[in-house]
């Protein structure tokens, strides 16, 4: 755990203006393992202090590796942010006066889950659940086990009286499988497992996860017979998983303000219908439904208290994500989402746990009022843009025909416009989920979470004519 | 610059010592380790202002020891001898629980070289005089553009690597980088998010003069209002050079480096030295080229990395292994495994090239997934128009694409006389036929 040399800066020095002083040490673990060799067995910490100074509207940052007890280096740090943040107000001279000074408070959150597993533990349960995965499915082509820890612990100290030292620990297993289909060509799958909490928490057996190893591999082999979609509009139901990238990439990004402010589509939109009645979406600050959400944000890197963020409610767009800065420009509240990622990173505005509000159908009905038209089940990766149009690949869905599931198909991408895309909502299931594994990239990576229940759209399919 | 073993930064050189009489002390084999020092110099811009100057400094040291070809590899970012010393132990710790691999191994002795290029000192003045004429150039020339973001950047890197084998490799490199996104605006109405980056070595010179430059802020200026096309209809790809970047990554990922080999899912496994694209395909990952201001000239295991066609005249002549790749497929060890391309010219004048195209795309940007094992992809075209009848007609949103990596390779039919240059790649436009393009 971080020792708080901080606070021996601050008592000795104070600060003299606007200031956000953070100490942060990123631990990570790698275990990777490709047709059972270990390719990757690592482990790393990144460890670092920042300050970031405000004079006149003019940000200046420094930061240096080496944290330690000696708070002259400390010093020097602080004094080189102040000199950037000198040097540009001398250039722009903004003239805009300090932030409005938050209440002086200090709580610590998550630091109990501070319990460093050994990279021996990683590596045999990776190797067990190789093994399994290499006795139980002789028709894999390759397989691929590959455990991952980050943990992010920060300590923060601002000129308004905010201290603020946090840990988040999040772990998880990939599972790959390839297989080839009936012309040979490859055909893959992956699965992600574990989530918030360190590795010895969420993983406690390997036996835990074979059932859920048993269920990708049957779902490798339907989609190894399966089809491609066909392009076009189509009916889709996206399943929960894919709910919370749609709401992270479709509305989040659209929403963050600092894209407002370049020109976004959730500019102009602000008080108006953006979905239907049926869509709720809200960034979760930390606890969702009564517990932790997978990426807990109890105080931002401003130093700002974390509170939800209301995006949608019942179809109107009635908020945005804020720093402090665009906060005081748009004259809203900021909730806490400025996040930095690693301590030579500045804050910026990112989304947190980013949800869509469950409704009240449920997933068979769902299915059973397509007459044609898909179930996407999984997805990967996401893209936004600030037209609103957004992307996300889907690896693994089901044709829907008459109400009833069909044939598995092969990777596709769906893509819409977020708003418009929303309007077509008109069923929404009861059960939310989270992806807990996801990172976000704009300018630096972020842990975010992702959730949602399964909501029937009517999406772009980019399939084979 | 290229010459004997010698670094700038002592305390570089004896951190990686350190870790190296580590290695040996505890009991190691062999090992090796990456030490480097990095300082980052970052003038921002965002929402309508300069907003941020940010400096970083950072030491990073990577360790990676064998016993009994039990691999344990650790990162820090210290050079605290307390550190290190811990560092080598968790290494030690994590090899004695790793399974045995054969393949496993480090650089063999080779001549010991240092290598250094571009300015160590950023002219913080000159970035700011650079930034602020590339905000009024653009005002003036390109009046609906918005940037979101400018990052004007200098990097200053030594670093050094080392191994028990008696390897000594260091690079000493500065180098200016300009990154951003921005998008067109009139009224209420915008066009794509679009970016352009660049890599040079003198920030004196003038970001709008560059013909790259002007032609992507010239396009997004056009994409404000955008057209959908009805209905599905297969056709030609014209890709543009930024975007041909993103593909190439793609063949590599797909067919060519470490996963897609050892895994023994690439396409490509068994095709050395045999026909998989178009007689038109030629292609190198470069390790040094005088219209490049970006070079990488070592390897990430331990190498002096050179030059290597991967695809010539549609035949593939390499893969991009590690030494560790290569072990593992029992196939040589690549000269270069790095991710800086150079695509050769073509016979085609642009124009033409355009004016062939009875129905298609001309594609700025790709959003979409990495391809699937099989090399099938899928995604949005981004930044991008529409060709009809061999002429640019519209500006298109919402238009998907959907074809196979290899058979794009095999069915490019053209490739341009012209490339443009990003400082770390230097690409033509290509032209591909039978791609899957759909609207509404």
């Amino acid at each position: 755990m971080l020792q708080d040399h901080l606070y021996d800066y601050v008592k000795k020095h104070g600060f003299s203006g606007y200031t956000e002083l953070r100490a942060q040490q990123n631990r990570n673990r790698a275990v990777s393992m490709l047709n059972g060799s270990l390719v990757s067995n690592s482990s790393g910490v990144s460890r670092g202090v920042s300050a970031r100074v405000v004079k006149g509207g003019a940000y200046g940052f420094a930061s240096a590796t080496g944290y330690g007890a000696d708070v002259e280096t400390i010093a020097q740090i602080v004094q080189a942010a102040s000199q950037n943040a000198s040097f540009l107000d001398r250039h722009v001279q903004r003239g805009q006066p300090d932030f409005a000074p938050v209440q002086p408070f200090s709580r610590t959150d998550g630091l109990e889950h501070d319990q460093p597993v050994e990279q021996s533990y990683l590596l045999a349960l990776a190797d067990e659940l190789d093994s399994y995965i290499a006795e139980r499915f002789p028709k894999l082509l390759s397989r691929r086990v590959f455990a991952r820890v980050l943990d992010m612990e920060k300590l923060l100290y601002t000129s308004d009286g905010v201290v603020s030292h946090s840990f988040v620990p999040r772990s998880n297993v990939y599972i790959f499988m390839t297989t080839q289909d009936q012309e040979g060509q490859p055909v893959e799958l992956y699965k992600v497992l574990g989530g918030y909490g360190n590795f010895l928490e969420n993983f406690k057996n390997a036996e835990d996860y074979f059932e859920k190893l048993e269920k990708q591999y049957e779902l490798l082999m339907q989609k190894a017979e399966g089809v491609y979609a066909k392009p076009g509009v189509r009916t889709v139901i996206l399943d929960s998983d894919l709910a919370g990238i749609l709401a992270h990439e479709a509305v989040g990004h659209t929403v963050e303000a600092d894209f407002v402010q370049t020109g976004s589509v959730g500019g102009p939109m602000f008080g108006k219908q953006v979905a239907s009645e049926k869509v709720s979406l809200v960034d979760i600050a930390h606890t969702a439904f009564g517990e932790l959400a997978p990426v807990p944000v109890f105080v931002d890197d401003e130093g700002t208290p974390a509170q939800d963020q209301m995006v949608i409610e019942n179809g109107i767009l009635t908020g945005y994500m804020h720093n402090k800065e665009s906060a005081r420009k748009f004259g809203h509240k900021a909730n806490g989402n400025a996040r930095a990622y690693e301590f030579s990173d500045e804050p910026l505005i990112r989304m947190r746990n980013t949800c869509i509000l469950p409704g009240t159908e449920k997933l068979e009905d769902m299915i059973a009022s397509v007459e044609d038209g898909y179930l996407m089940t999984d997805m990967n990766n996401g893209q936004a843009d600030s037209t609103g149009e957004f992307m996300f690949g889907v690896p693994l869905g089901f044709e829907i025909k008459n109400g009833k599931l069909g044939r598995a198909i092969k990777d596709t991408t769906v893509s819409g416009v977020a708003f418009e895309v929303l309007k077509t909502a008109d069923m929404v299931s009861d059960k939310v989920t989270w992806t807990n594994s996801g990172m976000c990239g704009k300018k630096q990576m972020i842990p975010v979470g992702m959730g949602g229940p399964a909501i029937k759209v009517k999406i772009n399919v980019g399939g084979r004519a | 610059m290229r010459k004997a073993f010698a670094v700038k930064d002592q305390a570089v050189l004896d951190a990686a010592e350190l870790v190296l009489a580590e290695i040996k002390s505890i009991g190691a084999d062999e090992g090796e380790t990456w030490v480097s020092h990095n300082i980052l110099t970052e003038l921002y811009y965002e929402l309508g202002k300069i907003s941020m100057v940010r400096t970083v400094f950072s030491d990073k040291v990577n360790v990676k020891l064998l016993k009994d070809k039990r691999k344990g590899t650790v990162s820090l970012n210290s050079f605290d001898p307390l550190d290190i010393k811990q560092a080598v132990a968790d290494a030690w710790q994590a090899a004695q629980s790793a399974a045995p691999d054969e393949a496993e191994g480090i650089a063999e002795l080779q001549e010991n070289l240092s290598f250094s290029s571009g300015e160590e000192k950023p002219d913080l003045d000159r970035m700011y005089q650079q930034l602020t004429d590339l905000l009024a150039d653009a005002k003036q020339d390109f009046p609906k553009i918005s940037f979101d973001s400018i990052g004007v950047e200098h990097n200053y890197s030594e670093k050094v690597y080392a191994n028990t084998n008696g390897v000594r490799l260091s690079d000493a490199q500065g180098v200016y980088q300009l990154s951003n996104m921005f998008m067109a605006k009139d009224g209420e109405k915008s066009s794509s998010f679009n970016y352009f980056g660049t890599v040079y070595s003198d920030p004196s010179e003038r970001v709008i003069e560059t013909e790259r430059v002007r032609r992507i802020l010239d396009d997004t200026q056009q994409q404000i209002v955008t057209e959908q096309i009805d209905g599905s209809f297969v056709g030609d790809l014209v890709i543009m050079p930024g975007c041909l970047e993103n593909m190439l990554w793609f063949v590599g990922d797909t067919y060519l480096q470490d996963g897609a080999m050892i895994s023994g899912t690439s396409p490509w496994k068994n095709k050395l030295g045999e026909k998989v694209a178009s007689p038109l395909v030629s292609f190198s990952l470069v390790a040094e080229h005088p219209e490049l201001a970006m070079e990488n000239y070592l390897s990430g295991d331990g190498y002096v990395a050179e030059n290597m066609p991967l695809i010539e005249d549609g035949v593939l002549k390499n893969f991009s292994l590690s030494r560790y790749g290569a072990a593992k497929t029992g196939l040589e060890r690549s000269a270069n495994s790095g991710g800086t391309f150079v695509f050769d010219k073509g016979a085609t004048p642009l124009e033409e090239l355009i004016a062939g195209v009875e129905k298609g795309i001309l594609l700025g940007r790709f959003s979409g997934g990495a391809p699937s094992p099989a090399g099938d992809l899928s995604g949005v075209a981004k930044n991008s128009f529409l060709i009809e009848n061999g002429k640019v007609t519209k500006p298109l949103s919402e238009v998907m694409i959907a074809g196979n990596l290899g058979d794009m390779l095999h069915d490019t039919v053209a490739v341009s006389q012209e490339r443009e240059n990003s400082g770390y790649w230097l690409l033509p436009w290509v032209r591909v036929k039978n791609v899957t393009i759909s609207g509404k």
